[in-house]
């Protein structure tokens, strides 16, 4: 019944716990900041109306 | 104690049934509802008998399958009956104080039908299915703690694991086993931005500070990283009903309208197509009260269209005659044998006008209308031999794909009577979205 390849978990490979606290974050080194700003969000909902998505 | 139990609602729209531990993920990313699990009932193939949101939704609160109330699209020009059952609506008559904590009735008035209160934080946002888990959890558990008439019923609405996957900040790092999320050479993603969805996500939640997210594993770490914060979520919940008191004469289900494609099948982070990695969704329960065997696993075939019939009869209610679902209370009480349908069906109309026929074995799929992806108007899978449904073998079974398209429409016509229609409401409707699909691609 599934969908895709399971996946899997190398016996080295660390996964990384949710941060003690909401400062810390686990290692993101290298990875983007997501930047949704209040416009886009706005773009979201003008694109989903075209769809008929919603009202 | 009061006879009649508290009820929870948990919808958690578009989660995966197999990106959660207990349905044999293999990341970490659901503690908190796999040790909810342990502690109820979880059903193994439940499937929804339409999909995207506002017909499963309406499934789940009618009991009844699309093609008897008739809402087979999202957005489609479909209204539900006035007189068609609705779960609140006949909790509140057997003396239930309702409430949801949701923004469907915005969409489709139906979806307001029942409900004594009903508390929408997602005002708060531009786009509805920003609300976070935090945001509907402090209003929750805020009216639970205030509410003077038990037994309630309460609908929960959670989206974080819908688009756009905008996870919080301080989870960046998790589930991602590295690479270079926007590396302007791949182009693994491209084909998405063929889709009016796939493009407005590009505009947007894609959107770096890094450049655009291109890598594919990377989306899906956000989709991950959001359902690590439902989890949380679902762990705030269950901590407060224990501490109002309120946890063993409470019956909490959490379940899904459907679930989610990633990359599966071309369908690009959505929710459409006909295969499992959508249509079958989670169901756990949890009722201390109600005599469940703590980490019970049921593996028949069920349907979201018993859910209502269940929690009617939870509720010590007569049900309503003109029910497609069947309660499955006995069951999980511990009162019956474990049993289901050896076949099940479902529909949709919204990118494409489609059903399904699914048995254990094998996967059918008959299109209404040509899909825009090129696929065949008819496929056949066999499921055991190829799980993920990616070898179409109708050319190879024509015998078998004739058999199942002559049961399925049998059982099509059959219902169509029983609710009086003249017409086949998902050829009626049409894909509702494809129009503005074809003009995006010009």
């Amino acid at each position: 019944m599934e969908q895709e390849p399971q996946k899997k978990v190398a016996p080295d490979a660390a996964v990384p716990e949710p941060p003690a606290s909401p400062g810390s974050t686990p290692d993101a080194s290298g990875e983007p900041e997501q930047d949704l700003r209040p416009e886009d969000e706005a773009l979201v909902v003008e694109r989903l109306r075209e769809l008929g998505y919603i009202e | 104690m009061q006879e009649k139990p508290n009820i929870i609602l948990i919808s958690a729209d578009s989660l995966r049934a197999n990106h959660l531990g207990c349905y044999g993920y293999q990341l970490p990313i659901s503690p908190n509802i796999d040790k909810f699990a342990g502690q109820g009932a979880l059903f193994e193939k439940v499937f929804a008998p339409g999909i995207p949101t506002q017909p499963s939704h309406t499934t789940i609160f009618t009991g009844q399958h699309p093609v008897t109330h008739g809402i087979v699209a999202h957005g489609g020009k479909a209204k539900l009956g006035r007189m068609t059952p609705f779960l609140p609506e006949i909790l509140l008559g057997e003396g239930y104080t309702t409430c949801a904590v949701d923004t469907l009735f915005r969409e489709r008035i139906w979806f307001g039908r029942g409900y004594e209160y009903i508390i929408d934080p997602s005002l708060h946002h531009l786009f509805y299915a920003s609300v976070t888990q935090e945001e509907l959890n402090d209003r929750a558990i805020q009216w639970m703690t205030t509410v003077k008439k038990q037994p309630f019923f309460m609908f929960i609405h959670y989206w974080d694991v819908h688009y756009p996957y905008v996870p919080p900040d301080r989870m960046r790092g998790m589930f991602y086993k590295g690479g270079n999320p926007t590396d302007p050479n791949n182009h693994e993603l491209d084909e998405w931005w063929d889709h009016p969805v796939g493009a407005m996500a590009r505009d947007t939640w894609l959107r770096t500070s890094n450049g655009l997210i291109t890598d594919p594993n990377y989306v899906t770490a956000l989709y991950d990283r959001e359902l690590r914060y439902l989890d949380e979520g679902i762990a705030a919940l269950s901590d407060s009903l224990e501490k109002l008191g309120l946890a063993e004469n409470t019956m909490v289900v959490l379940l899904a309208d459907h679930g989610e494609s990633m990359t599966d099948h071309r369908i690009f982070y959505d929710h459409y197509g006909l295969h499992d990695c959508v249509v079958q969704v989670p169901m756990i329960i949890r009722w201390p009260a109600g005599n469940l065997k703590a980490g019970t696993r049921f593996a028949p075939f069920r349907q979201l269209f018993d859910v209502a019939p269940t929690l009617l009869e939870a509720a010590g209610s007569d049900l309503p005659e003109d029910l497609d679902g069947k309660s499955f209370l006995p069951q999980l009480k511990g009162e019956a044998e474990p049993s289901g349908y050896d076949r099940v069906i479902g529909c949709e109309s919204t990118w494409q006008s489609k059903y399904y026929l699914r048995t254990d074995r094998y996967k059918f799929i008959l299109a209404r209308y040509p899909d825009l992806m090129g696929n065949p108007d008819r496929e056949l899978f066999d499921l055991q031999a190829d799980p993920g449904e990616n070898h179409n073998i109708a050319a190879s079974e024509p015998q078998l794909v004739a058999e199942m398209e002559k049961e399925l429409e049998a059982w099509i016509a059959e219902k169509m009577e029983a609710a009086g229609r003249t017409e086949d409401p998902v050829t009626k409707e049409g894909p509702v979205a494809v129009e503005i699909w074809e003009q995006h691609r010009g």
